[in-house]
């Protein structure tokens, strides 16, 4: 086997055959990419509209359906709506703090199987469960750290709470947001990543960021586009424009 | 060095695919498609030259600085709890591989497409020790149950139709009487690989780009297949060449602006997954293991080789697309990995020159490749430079060299010209039909065989000068 020693000396052999290569910089990074993401969202605040709209007609641009709920006294409702009209009989979830709304109530109410999903570690039996909850649930709840208005697409960060499967192996993933999580571009995206990694992680950050555009896809067969291949058939974003409520 | 996968000739190869009239068809549609999409996302998208220059000049400043960014990458990978594997030949990184299967004792691996696994051919070694890979893609799934190999980078069977797709799916899951629906087709297959990505000990992947500075492993994929494999198997294996490095998330999001549209279009693919290691504590799922395989085979003698610039390729298929060649013969043809005009030069590089010594000439050298790729590798420049050192290391055919030299000396000497001009004026009178050398005898007949060589004027323009 090659050991890394030998191998990175390989590479440096070949890296002095070239000299006189034209200079060349990888992209510029932000200096305090913390302040700036701060500085960016306040700049952002003030034209949320513009953002919110532009996200929609991209998320619809690729097959999400969007929604909007005035407070988040109205969310449980328009998520029961969802739940109703594909005979909805159980739903995973994200915990409300990590929500920012208690949705279990209302759902369980209706008559449908809501299984929240725990903060902290839990014995293997116990996952084992959970995981096969999540395979057979028939809608999976969310929210979003990232709204990308250019792409229609939504980023989500795992966690403790946050199971990465939440929003893949039920067949219809339906995502929670506000006017905080909306940025303009990948751009911002890019720098919100280097915020996010400056410095050390969080103790409950999970190892996978996953950024969402649309329904699971394929057009591999003639090309004729397919949806929910692997991942959900169906993709919801609901918005609330008087905000979630905020844990940290 | 990977062995090659077909015995044939590239002519042999090529008449086949151009004799195949459902292949044509099927190619002449998706890639007219894919242009169609990758036009129309760039037009939509006024920065987008802008950003190609931007990731054209991160792909080379990270090539300048190659050992730090790497060392950065395993540094932080480590860190978060990962471990890493140098392989500096293909036979290397299989072992790796099934060194990790063995100790883990895995029965069932679920591969997301990767273009560097099907170069070290990880499936037959796989399948040798006894672990079963299933390969998640739908188009790379089709095809692993026909026993086939991938056509195009990014539509792996876009040489089946959904007649064909259907027959094989009865036949082999087992279910028969499919109906030719893709959307029924996609359903079952859905079905079939969600219970083995529950089942599977091993989840391989590739990856689009590593981020050095976080030690992040990125996968991007439209199915959600790359997230299952990522999620759900208690291992997971990402196997890369070395040169999918890239300094920071900044570089990652300038790159992310410019794959998808010029794949397919999109704006973005549906699934962009950020790995960073191993499951973290409190989460609930996410591998219990996880490993880089960080791949040579070839690519780092070309840091300071001819083939250089080819280290920038974002496996993204847009070259193949536009070319005429690629668009007549097909991805098979190629006869190996990586087809079109990436392709070519991606086999030298892993393969040796010797490898490519037909394929270097299946190019017009036209530039539509140059003008698609997202980085602007200039590949008709190094197809050049391939056919240079071919004719350097002699191993183009004696007869051509000899004809060719005869040829040089009678184009130095105006004298030996005028000669020749009057000698082959007569000599080519029996050949001559309807105005054009349509067949030449001996081995010149290679050349005629696809080409009409129009005859020699009756007088040279030196001739007619002297009249003036």
């Amino acid at each position: 086997m090659t050991s890394k020693a030998e191998f990175l000396a390989r590479i440096r052999t070949e890296m002095a055959k070239t000299p006189g290569l034209f200079t060349a910089a990888p992209a510029e990074r932000p200096a305090q990419p913390r302040q700036r993401l701060d500085i960016l969202r306040r700049e952002l605040s003030e034209r949320w509209p513009q953002m919110l709209e532009r996200f929609r007609s991209e998320f619809e641009r690729v097959a999400g359906v969007f929604h909007r709920a005035p407070t988040v006294a109205e969310v449980p409702a328009a998520l029961e709506r969802i739940c109703r009209e594909r005979a909805v009989r159980r739903v995973v979830t994200w915990p409300a703090e990590e929500l920012g709304v208690a949705i279990a109530p209302a759902l369980g109410a209706a008559g449908i199987a809501v299984e929240s999903m725990p903060h902290a570690s839990v014995p293997d039996t116990e996952r084992d469960r959970l995981r096969g909850t999540i395979a057979a649930a028939d809608l999976g709840v969310t929210g979003a750290d990232l709204a990308v208005a250019e792409t229609g697409t939504l980023v989500l960060v795992s966690a403790a709470g946050r199971p990465r499967s939440t929003s893949l192996l039920p067949p219809c993933h339906v995502a929670i947001f506000d006017r905080a999580a909306l940025v303009e571009s990948l751009e911002q995206v890019g720098l919100a990543l280097e915020a996010w990694h400056d410095g050390p992680a969080p103790p409950e950050r999970g190892a996978v960021i996953n950024f969402i555009t649309g329904p699971s896809r394929t057009a591999d067969i003639e090309l004729t586009l397919t949806r929910g291949v692997h991942g959900p058939k169906e993709i919801h974003a609901i918005f609330v424009d008087g905000g979630l409520a905020r844990h940290d | 060095m990977t062995e090659p996968i077909v015995t044939t000739p590239l002519r042999e190869r090529a008449t086949n695919a151009l004799g195949d009239r459902l292949l044509h068809e099927a190619l002449d549609i998706a890639t007219t498609r894919f242009i169609t999409l990758r036009r129309e996302a760039f037009d939509d998208f006024p920065e987008g030259e802008q950003l190609r220059d931007r990731a054209r000049a991160i792909k080379e400043a990270t090539l300048q600085r190659l050992d730090t960014y790497l060392e950065m990458l395993v540094a932080n990978v480590e860190r978060l709890g990962g471990h890493v594997h140098f392989a500096a030949t293909a036979e290397e990184a299989r072992d790796i591989v099934l060194g990790i299967a063995r100790r883990t004792g895995a029965r069932m691996a679920v591969k997301s497409k990767s273009m560097a696994t099907e170069e070290i051919h990880l499936n037959d070694a796989l399948q040798a020790i006894g672990v079963t890979p299933v390969e998640t893609d739908l188009g790379e799934y089709i095809i692993q149950l026909a026993h086939e190999r991938p056509s195009h980078i990014i539509a792996p069977a876009i040489h089946k139709t959904k007649g064909q797709v259907a027959e094989l799916f009865s036949r082999e899951l087992g279910r028969p009487g499919l109906p030719a629906d893709p959307e029924v087709l996609t359903k079952i297959a859905r079905e079939e690989l969600r219970e083995k990505f529950l089942q599977a000990d091993l989840g391989i992947t590739g990856a689009n780009f590593a981020v050095a500075d976080t030690g992040t492993v990125v996968l991007v994929t439209n199915e959600g297949n790359g997230r299952m494999a990522t999620s759900l198997p208690r291992v997971h294996v990402a196997v890369m060449g070395v040169e999918k490095v890239i300094p920071s998330m900044t570089d990652l999001a300038v790159f992310l602006a410019i794959l998808a549209k010029s794949a397919t279009g999109q704006k973005l693919s549906v699934y962009t997954t950020l790995v960073q290691g191993p499951r973290r504590p409190g989460e609930l799922e996410g591998p219990d293991e996880f490993h880089l395989v960080l791949l040579d085979n070839g690519r780092i003698a070309q840091i300071g080789g001819t083939l250089r610039e080819s280290l920038y390729c974002l496996r993204c298929g847009a070259c193949l697309n536009v070319c005429p060649v690629y668009r007549q013969i097909g991805g098979h043809a190629y006869g190996y990995t990586y087809p079109g005009p990436i392709g070519i030069l991606l086999t030298a590089m892993i393969n040796g020159p010797g490898s490519v010594k037909d394929l270097a000439h299946a190019s017009s050298l036209c530039g539509a490749c140059a003008e698609a790729c997202p980085v602007r590798i200039d590949i008709p420049r190094m197809l050049i430079e391939l056919r240079r050192e071919m004719d350097a290391r002699r191993i183009a055919p004696w007869t051509e060299r000899v004809v060719f030299k005869t040829f040089a000396r009678i184009l130095r000497s105006p004298w030996l010209y005028r000669v020749g001009a009057r000698i082959g004026r007569i000599a080519q009178r029996p050949f001559v039909r309807d105005g054009g050398i349509r067949a030449l005898p001996f081995f010149f007949g290679h050349w005629t065989r696809t080409r009409d060589l129009p005859p020699m004027s009756a007088r040279t323009f030196q001739e007619r000068w002297r009249d003036l």
